[in-house]
């Protein structure tokens, strides 16, 4: 929007008002969502309320979206991933080429690396996510060793470095991830053509998109176009020092030195509760109590609730669906004692001993954010 | 009534006045935020923010450095430090209206 320096304050006030609605939700409708938190509209990063996770698969509409770059228009018959670096012979695959490699479906959590942002204080920079950056879809296509070998690649190189068709606006750095060869040579990471059991949607990173299960989200390139092979990560904004870790816990406010930080992996044991929302009236009555639980590379071992702000903790059951890299749901039942106030706990475990943290640990980016999750219930008579 | 007819002009510009600009320098704020800021991403990604004026002044140095165009950087700190400041509260970001049935982008 710009504004000629001829302006006049009634026009300048026009502008304000007009863009303060805009600014304040109204009229804000995404093509193919449900209703989501809006944390930014332009370029789209959506959230879905916790509500919503009462399935083990995440439905497309209801699937969060982040974006760190303006979403680019992909045209399936002309767009290619092109294979280049410590390669036998550079290749330019178009989907259909994708296509003829046997396809593999795999069911994966994915989760923004700064889900739960929000939470963190003192605040800090960023979408202010708060629970609902994660979904559970199952993503369908060609296994990356697969492409790699079609291209004769040195699977004895350290890194894939993966890029997508989404450039930077002015100066902001490209989005461009690399990983380890172990990973990208793992049977689950894929190049999904779907996402369950549709084409990838725009958003989502239409038509191919990269899944490194257990990861974080900002590994999952979207739009991917190029795919290079080499003994060097890439050195770019969004691999260092962007999402990066401090190897110790810093105070906030102090600069971190920036051989602390490591690139993020795999995604922390977690868990939420997803049937009853914070200061929600629910009758004196039994209640199931439902939710669900991930742990990245780990499987989650044990869920428990607690009804009575921590003091007793109970083992929820686990859900049936029980596969590495998806969540688990879990539920409990619960029979409140009396009307009253009641803060309902949920903490995971993983398979490696890991447990959910009281307080997470605070870092300058807001990323892995990992607590106990809360809500506060209200139990009335006829409520 | 007659008398709250002719109020009522007044008492919305009272209501705008306090919600958008209370003085030209806040207006002026305002504009440059949206000059700044707003070729890359909507205004609400900055509003929903709440840091303290270091804070702000780092993130508006990293913004420059990916070429945002900030032509009064003091103005701009000062505004983005006062309304959304560590001491200002949060207001919940808005869910979207429905768009599962509308074709498009996210399906």
């Amino acid at each position: 929007m710009s504004v000629s320096v001829n302006t006049t304050r009634r026009e300048l006030l026009a502008l304000i008002v007009a863009a303060s609605a805009a600014a304040n939700g109204q009229e804000i409708t995404i093509p193919g969502k449900r209703p989501l938190i809006v944390h930014n509209d332009r370029p789209e990063d959506l959230e879905t309320p916790a509500s919503y996770f009462s399935s083990w698969i995440t439905p497309n509409d209801a699937f969060f979206v982040r974006q760190h770059l303006p979403r680019p228009s992909v045209q399936e018959a002309s767009h290619r991933v092109a294979l280049d670096g410590r390669v036998g012979k550079q290749l330019q695959l178009s989907t259909a080429d994708l296509r003829k490699l046997p396809q593999y479906t795999v069911a994966a959590t994915l989760e923004c690396t700064g889900n739960g942002r929000g939470f963190y204080r003192p605040a800090v920079p960023g979408v202010q996510w708060m629970r609902g950056a994660i979904g559970n879809a199952e993503w369908t296509g060609p296994r990356l060793s697969d492409v790699l070998k079609l291209a004769g690649a040195d699977l004895n190189a350290a890194y894939v470095t993966t890029n997508g068709a989404d450039t930077g606006v002015a100066k902001t750095p490209d989005f461009i991830r690399s990983m380890p060869m172990k990973k990208a040579l793992h049977p689950a990471t894929i190049l999904a053509l779907q996402m369950n059991h549709e084409p990838i949607p725009e958003l989502h990173g239409f038509p191919v998109r990269l899944i490194v299960p257990g990861w974080d989200g900002t590994s999952w390139v979207k739009w991917v176009t190029n795919l290079t092979v080499a003994n060097e990560p890439n050195t770019g904004f969004f691999m260092n020092p962007g999402y990066r870790f401090p190897k110790h816990a810093v105070a906030p406010g102090t600069p971190v030195n920036p051989a602390d930080l490591e690139v993020i992996e795999g995604m922390p044991v977690k868990s939420l509760i997803a049937s009853v929302s914070d200061q929600q009236r629910i009758p004196l009555a039994p209640a199931r109590l439902r939710g669900i639980a991930w742990a990245g590379e780990q499987r989650i071992r044990q869920v428990e609730v607690s009804c009575d702000s921590g003091r007793t903790w109970n083992d929820a059951q686990l859900g049936r669906e029980d596969l590495p890299f998806a969540w688990r749901l879990w539920e409990y039942q619960w029979t409140p004692p009396k009307e009253g106030y009641y803060t309902i706990l949920s903490r995971a475990t993983d398979s490696a001993g890991n447990i959910q943290p009281v307080v997470a640990t605070w870092n300058p980016s807001g990323y892995l954010y990992n607590a106990i999750d809360q809500v506060g219930v209200i139990v009335e008579k006829g409520a | 009534m007659k008398y709250l007819i002719l109020l009522g002009p007044v008492l919305l510009g009272l209501v705008a006045g306090c919600a958008f600009a209370q003085d030209d320098k806040a207006a002026a704020a305002r504009q440059e935020e949206q000059r700044s800021c707003s070729p890359c991403h909507s205004l609400r990604l900055v509003d929903s923010q709440r840091l303290s004026q270091a804070a702000w002044d780092k993130e508006l140095t990293k913004m420059i450095g990916w070429g945002a165009v900030v032509s009064n950087r003091q103005l701009l700190l000062d505004y983005l430090s006062q309304q959304y400041g560590v001491c200002v509260p949060r207001t919940a970001d808005p869910l979207s209206a429905n768009g599962a049935k509308s074709h498009g982008s996210g399906r």
